[in-house]
């Protein structure tokens, strides 16, 4: 019922392919004004590239990404969704987490409109600007900013109906989810710890970041909501707060629950003894930062959780949900690829997700 | 006129007192950062725990407290410590050996050249000990090229040292940049980046060998070096024309001095204004002569480092990197000591 | 003793001086004297070891003492300490001095009259104290051969003749082989057997100090009309070389 519509809307929308002039409001309170619908599209933000594929069904209109976009495609499922994806240029910023735009390659790329970061420093915002170029600034942090991500996404894709069932979609699970979860006395929420960064340092997720949002929505509390967005900790801090689960980023691609068990300093902190230590899984993209799968990431850890709580069908709601986004199927092993059985298999509870 | 020795002089029963008062502080120190942290543990427990190491005792507190108390609060006083007296030693040997206030290990190029040593080591492989090789290795080259750029017809006067300390360390920050740039930013680039802010986060036992050995070989030969250092500090020409081998006994303390600094930067990154600041202070309490400047900067060094560490790990849930506080703290105690040497004629040269 | 032979110096294309021959024996004290700028400094220091010669040869008996014009210091050391300074020759690498090191330093201010000054600060003492406490740290070396550069300069006239004073009864004592330079004609007259008059680049006078030390030859030396005055000291007459100023 719900694709029948979304088909309509795409029918729709190719047959008004010239179009008028498009104009929205960024997450900077400025107006950017398009010709027409975005043929030539830049990507800085990480997660925004997966997205705008989402958004758009396809990688044609993406013409530019950051590095670290790639690397959460690259021999993962969306790779296989989109192959074309790899060829899409990645060398627009600075190595790492740099957002400093290469102006000069991203001219190249003649990009009718660029996202970029509006709420780190106007430095690497500037230049783009300067080039002439448009650019819609987005933020991240909260819910409310990644749908209006999907928004904008669809505005100038020419694509509304896609980003409105893809918003819908998250007001429905977190709805589902707030539900199951409002009633959770905070005595039973899992005190939840989430790291940025474990090799070589310790960094943490705090009170300012995502996912602090969706550890609170899925039940949790996470330990460290004091500090602000993503703080360096030390070791004994750790142990004071005592974590109950730990979640590992998706970025340091060699991080394994392993790493931490072995760790004989974090030997007596509960979620290392009750072996509750969890890789973030990968899908379309990282699901730990905010994204285009993000409910499923919702899901996911309430299940991990409260393992005796919530028993979602993990295998159908991501099929059902990539044939929505993607228009794409997976299999039993595509569902543990993507849970990251590799890594997650030994932990507390993972069976759970095993049976679907 | 004494024929004994100089044991029972006014000044020698200060300096006694001296001794007295830094080791109880130094003692205390560790004793207090012991019962400190982000975990909760009672002074009665940390006292039990340290007791139990030679006692029989019956435990009276978690295994968690003890593991807190010996393998994460012990190691890491431990290197905060050896940091601080090994920069505090290394700092008093250069400003001696150079007669200038404004050398510290950071100034003649040891420091970046380890850095790079350290990141570049970090870069192809994961070894603590090639870490620390490498960072002596080019910490010394460093120190060769600042050596061979202010050297002109057989000496190096030490205004050109301290210019060719300035551009040495501008081109090993560059192969450092290099470096970070070609680093895989998934893993190799934030161990980097983390390693050079310096930080004593990661501390084990291991490391507190790995760093303990050769700043206590350095310090040893520095200590032993004093009187040579002490005549080295009156001026090349003088020191030679007093019999001295002016060359050799340099080269000996800057070796001594390059594998303190390695071993320093190897364990926490650059740690700034320590190996400035702390020989300052310490020849404000006891004069210039570096029998006794020396063990008293690596004292002072020591209790030191580990305050500033205990802010840095203690103070809030974040980590704060060590190097801000110390430059936060070193830039304006320096600026004030410089200015009162200069009133008291100190800077004559 | 001292010899030396044909010495040249050159600062780039310059020479400082050249063809400078003397022998100064064993026990004899010598003065070097001369305007600015002629090499004085450069001639000792090429005699101490500090500066290489540009041709020629220097050749020594017996340990050095230095005693170099300038006297500050960068740090403020203890007397005793700067004192057993003198003793770096006999400590060997990685040693320090040892009992018989600060006995000797000790001896060597006793001597000097300024036992005393042990344990006060280098930094604060007076010019004249500063001197006396150089010399004790060259004699604390043992030397056989004391060279001063200018060891009365920027003292007044009770300090001049405090250093003399000292100066003359040690050598005598010690029979030690002095080579000094000064920019006063009676401090040489008073003390040294020898004098090298350095005119310029390519002329040095040696000889015996009262052969030297005439009117005719210091006038030439300096420029400035010098008068010799005989003058009566504790029943002695004695010569004072005057300058007369116009």
């Amino acid at each position: 019922m719900k694709s029948l519509a979304f088909a309509a809307a795409l029918a729709s929308a190719a047959s008004w392919a010239i179009a008028d002039p498009i104009s929205f409001e960024d997450q900077r309170e400025r107006t950017v004004t398009l010709d027409g619908e975005a043929e030539r599209v830049v990507t800085i933000p990480i997660p925004a590239a997966s997205m705008f594929i989402a958004v758009d069904g396809g990688t044609d209109r993406l013409v530019g990404m950051h590095q670290l976009s790639k690397t959460a495609i690259k021999g993962r499922i969306l790779e296989r969704f989109y192959p074309d994806a790899l060829a899409i240029p990645s060398n627009i910023t600075g190595k790492g987490f740099s957002f400093v735009p290469n102006v000069e390659e991203l001219l190249a790329l003649e990009p009718d409109l660029v996202f970029q970061w509006g709420h780190l420093n106007d430095d690497i915002i500037d230049p783009l600007v300067n080039a002439g170029l448009n650019v819609a600034l987005i933020k991240i942090g909260q819910e409310a900013f990644t749908r209006k991500w999907l928004t904008i996404m669809g505005e100038v894709t020419g694509k509304p109906e896609k980003a409105k069932a893809m918003i819908d979609w998250r007001d429905d699970v977190m709805a589902e989810l707030q539900a199951a979860t409002a009633g959770i006395a905070e005595g039973d929420r899992p005190r939840t710890l989430y790291f940025m960064n474990y090799l070589s340092s310790l960094r943490v997720a705090g009170g300012k970041s995502y996912n602090n949002f969706y550890i609170d929505l899925a039940g949790g509390k996470n330990v460290a909501s004091e500090l602000g967005m993503f703080v360096e900790v030390g070791i004994e801090q750790i142990i004071s707060w005592d974590p109950e689960v730990i979640l590992l980023n998706g970025f340091e691609a060699k991080l394994s629950p392993k790493d931490v068990y072995d760790n004989p300093l974090l030997a007596d902190v509960s979620a290392v003894k009750s072996r509750r230590v969890y890789k973030m899984p990968l899908g379309g993209y990282r699901w730990d930062p905010p994204n285009q799968e993000s409910p499923l990431t919702w899901l996911w850890l309430s299940m991990v959780l409260h393992p005796d709580k919530f028993n979602w069908d993990m295998a159908d709601r991501i099929n059902r949900n990539y044939e929505f986004i993607y228009g794409q199927s997976v299999d039993a092993d595509d569902v543990r690829n993507i849970l990251r059985f590799d890594m997650n298999a030994d932990a507390a509870n993972y069976d759970i997700f095993a049976d679907g | 006129m004494s024929l004994v020795d100089e044991t029972s002089t006014p000044a020698a029963k200060r300096r006694l007192g001296l001794w007295t008062t830094l080791l109880s502080l130094l003692a205390a120190s560790v004793l207090f950062s012991l019962g400190i942290g982000r975990f909760g543990v009672s002074v009665s427990n940390v006292v039990s725990i340290l007791l139990g190491n030679v006692l029989p005792l019956e435990p009276t507190w978690q295994p968690v407290e003890e593991r807190v108390v010996e393998l994460i609060r012990m190691p890491r006083i431990l290197i905060a410590g050896l940091a601080g007296a090994g920069l505090a030693v290394a700092g008093a040997a250069l400003q001696g050996v150079f007669r200038n206030p404004l050398v510290g290990p950071q100034i003649i190029g040891v420091s970046s050249g380890a850095a790079f040593g350290g990141a570049f080591a970090i870069l192809v492989s994961e070894s603590q000990v090639l870490l620390i090789g490498f960072a002596f290795g080019f910490g010394m080259l460093a120190m060769l090229v600042v050596y061979g750029i202010s050297r002109q017809q057989g000496r190096a006067s030490i205004l050109m040292l301290v210019l060719a300390g300035i551009v040495t360390s501008a081109f090993f920050s560059a192969l450092v940049s290099i470096t970070k740039f070609v680093a895989d930013p998934d893993d190799k680039l934030p161990a980097i980046v983390f390693w050079l802010m310096g930080s004593f986060a990661s501390a084990s036992y291991d490391k507190a060998l790995l760093i303990g050995l050769p700043v206590a070989l350095g310090s040893l030969v520095v200590y032993l070096m004093r009187f040579q250092i002490n005549v080295l500090s009156l001026g090349d020409e003088e020191a030679q024309s007093l019999g001295l081998k002016v060359e050799r006994t340099r080269w000996i303390v800057l070796i001594a001095v390059a594998l303190i600094s390695a071993a320093v930067v190897a364990a926490a990154g650059i740690v700034g204004w320590v190996g400035l600041v702390i020989p300052h202070f310490a020849r404000m309490l006891t004069g210039p002569d570096h029998k006794v400047l020396i063990p008293a900067a690596a004292l002072i060094g020591a209790i030191y480092l580990i305050h500033v560490d205990n802010v840095a790990r203690a103070s809030i849930a974040a980590e704060i990197p060590v190097g801000i506080i110390t430059a936060l703290l070193g830039a304006p105690v320096f600026a004030y000591l410089l200015r009162r040497a200069a009133n008291k004629g100190w800077s004559s040269e | 003793m001292i010899r030396v032979e044909n010495a040249a110096f050159r600062f780039r294309e310059d020479w400082v001086f050249r063809g400078v021959n003397f022998t100064l024996e064993r026990g004899q004290t010598a003065a070097i004297l001369g305007p600015n700028g002629r090499g004085k400094t450069t001639l000792l220091k090429s005699i101490v070891g500090l500066l290489k010669l540009a041709e020629g040869r220097v050749e020594t008996h017996g340990r050095i003492g230095y005693v170099a014009q300038k006297n500050d210091m960068s740090f403020s050391y203890r007397v005793l300490d700067i004192v057993v300074m003198g003793r770096a020759a006999h400590v060997g690498m990685f040693r320090t001095p040892g009992i018989e090191d600060y006995q000797i330093a000790r001896l060597t201010l006793d001597r000097l009259g300024i036992g005393g000054f042990a344990d006060r600060i280098y930094t604060q003492l007076s010019g004249g104290e500063r001197q006396l406490v150089m010399i004790a740290r060259a004699l604390a070396s043992e030397c056989e051969i004391l060279i001063l550069d200018e060891p009365t300069s920027a003292l007044d006239f009770s300090n001049q003749a405090l250093i003399l004073g000292i100066l003359g009864r040690i050598v005598s004592e010690d029979g030690l082989t002095v080579l000094m330079t000064t920019h006063v004609p009676q401090h040489a007259q008073h003390l040294a057997d020898t004098v090298l008059l350095m005119h310029g680049p390519e002329r040095q006078d040696w000889g015996l100090a009262h052969e030297m030390l005439t009117e005719a030859r210091l006038e030439a030396l300096y420029g400035v009309p010098v008068k010799a005055l005989e003058v009566e000291n504790h029943g002695r007459t004695e010569t004072a070389l005057v300058p007369l100023f116009s």
